[in-house]
């Protein structure tokens, strides 16, 4: 992943971006956390609440595959349809290691 | 705006990355930044610090977006700031909304910095102008006479900007001055001029000059932009046949960015610390007497120590050598290569002392300014 690239992306530094990435860690991380709770509460709203807030913030930083995947799952659990959260969980928090790891 | 000159902004948004995101693009342009996470702390950040644009989140928990620009509106000690919505809902009805209740725009989320950037430069932009039409003739002429009772700048005013000068006035009425203008923490306005002609007009018009600096060079201007404005107003006020030689200097110590603009000027010597000293060649037209200009534009990349010197013709020139512009700027440059290791406060004496060891022989007067990164 080149932290570098995404970073001239939105016009920043790298030291500048990690910084930003750092805190993005952190809040998606959360978000995945809230999604799979709301999955285990079958709490449709909650779920798209908390893929919306993930869709935002990967979208915003250049995370592409991240904000497709969750941009699904939001406008899934809009419709009621939280199906297929269960199996995108584990596909989030590894596409997020890959980012920590390059941090 | 706010206590001092610097630009403010409000970013509020109850997501701590995009707060972290527009906080770090919006420093780097020289704004200072207030924060805040919910509506209540919005509102009242907005009234203590009156800042001069707000950025505003429509979804946040609580009290949304919406019910903040509501009440800011209907506050008059807030409701002339203008507000950009931060929105990720694409309907056209929240936008219309945003708008009906005075958002001057809005932009969609995800959102690029550079484009929040653009947008903030643009709003800030039309509210100074909205402000400047209706402030009053009297303030205006208020400003130039603070101007004019204004002493130079010296280095000990703005230690940040890192500057030493040597300024010779031959005449009391001289064409010749100098400014050095915070525009932010980091990022400073150099600006050397020359005045055709050393009648009593000028010591007045030096004054304005310095006023306009001071109204037009700002983070939401660029260079160029400021050294267009005021000469666009200079064209309006100058007696025929006065003009201004200028080059103007903006470096933003944070980005390492330095941006050079010339008008009719002798050029400016960069001496890099790493590198080949040169002469930054530009073409310009001169200040004051056309509607339509082109002034020399220069981008470029420096480090931390590099030197940019600034200086006016009498240093060069010469009418009984008969040395012009062309053969002066050489002879500059070497002067200041030699100066490379004097201490930055010492090196414009040095510099003229070399290239005029007697100086009761000074045709006219002298300024050099010099800038270390």
């Amino acid at each position: 992943m080149d932290l570098k690239a995404l970073g001239e992306n939105l016009g920043l530094e790298k030291d500048e971006f990690v910084e930003i990435v750092e805190i993005f860690l952190e809040t998606a991380y959360a978000d995945v956390e809230k999604l799979a709770a709301a999955n285990d509460a079958q709490d449709a709203k909650a779920a798209s609440e908390a893929a919306h807030s993930l869709k935002g913030s990967a979208g915003n930083l250049g995370f592409m595959d991240i904000a497709g995947l969750s941009g699904k799952l939001e406008s899934a659990a809009r419709h009621n349809d939280i199906s297929s959260i269960a199996e995108a969980i584990p596909e989030l928090n590894a596409m997020l290691n890959l980012i920590k790891d390059a941090v | 705006m706010g206590t001092d000159d610097t630009l403010s902004i409000l970013v509020v948004d109850d997501n701590p990355l995009n707060v972290k995101l527009l906080e770090t693009t919006l420093i780097k342009e020289g704004y200072s930044i207030h924060k805040a996470f919910n509506g209540p702390d919005a509102r009242k950040i907005a009234e203590e610090k009156k800042p001069d644009l707000i950025l505003l989140d429509i979804q946040m928990p609580g009290e949304s977006g919406f019910d903040v620009i509501k009440i800011l509106k209907g506050n008059g000690s807030t409701a002339s700031i203008p507000v950009i919505f931060l929105t990720g809902v694409s309907e056209i009805d929240a936008k219309l909304e945003g708008f009906e209740l005075g958002a001057v725009d809005y932009i969609t989320k995800p959102f690029h910095p550079l484009e929040v950037s653009a947008r903030a430069r643009l709003h800030l932009k039309l509210s100074i102008a909205t402000n400047s039409l209706i402030r009053s003739q009297a303030d205006k002429l208020k400003q130039i006479s603070e101007a004019q009772s204004a002493m130079l700048t010296t280095p000990d005013k703005h230690p940040a900007a890192k500057f030493a000068v040597n300024y010779l006035s031959l005449h009391e009425a001289g064409g010749d001055f100098y400014e050095v203008l915070p525009i932010s923490d980091e990022i400073f306005g150099y600006f050397v001029a020359d005045f055709s002609g050393h009648d009593i007009s000028t010591s007045y018009l030096t004054s304005s000059v310095k006023g306009l600096l001071k109204q037009n060079c700002s983070p939401i201007y660029q260079p160029l932009e400021s050294i267009k404005m005021i000469n666009d107003v200079l064209v309006e006020i100058l007696p025929a046949g006065k003009y201004l030689t200028a080059a103007y200097a903006r470096l933003n110590r944070k980005t390492k960015q330095m941006k050079i603009i010339s008008a009719g000027h002798p050029p400016v010597c960069y001496v890099p610390v790493e590198g080949e000293p040169r002469i930054l060649d530009m073409d310009g037209d001169v200040i004051g007497i056309f509607k339509n200009v082109l002034f020399g534009q220069q981008t470029m990349q420096v480090n931390s120590g590099d030197r940019f010197y600034m200086y006016t013709d009498g240093l060069i020139e010469s009418s009984d050598k008969k040395i012009v512009w062309s053969e002066g700027a050489g002879r500059m440059l070497a002067a200041c290569i030699e100066a490379r290791d004097v201490p930055l406060v010492e090196a414009p004496v040095h510099i003229t002392q070399n290239l005029h060891p007697d100086t009761s022989a000074l045709e006219d007067d002298i300024v050099i300014l010099a800038i270390e990164v």
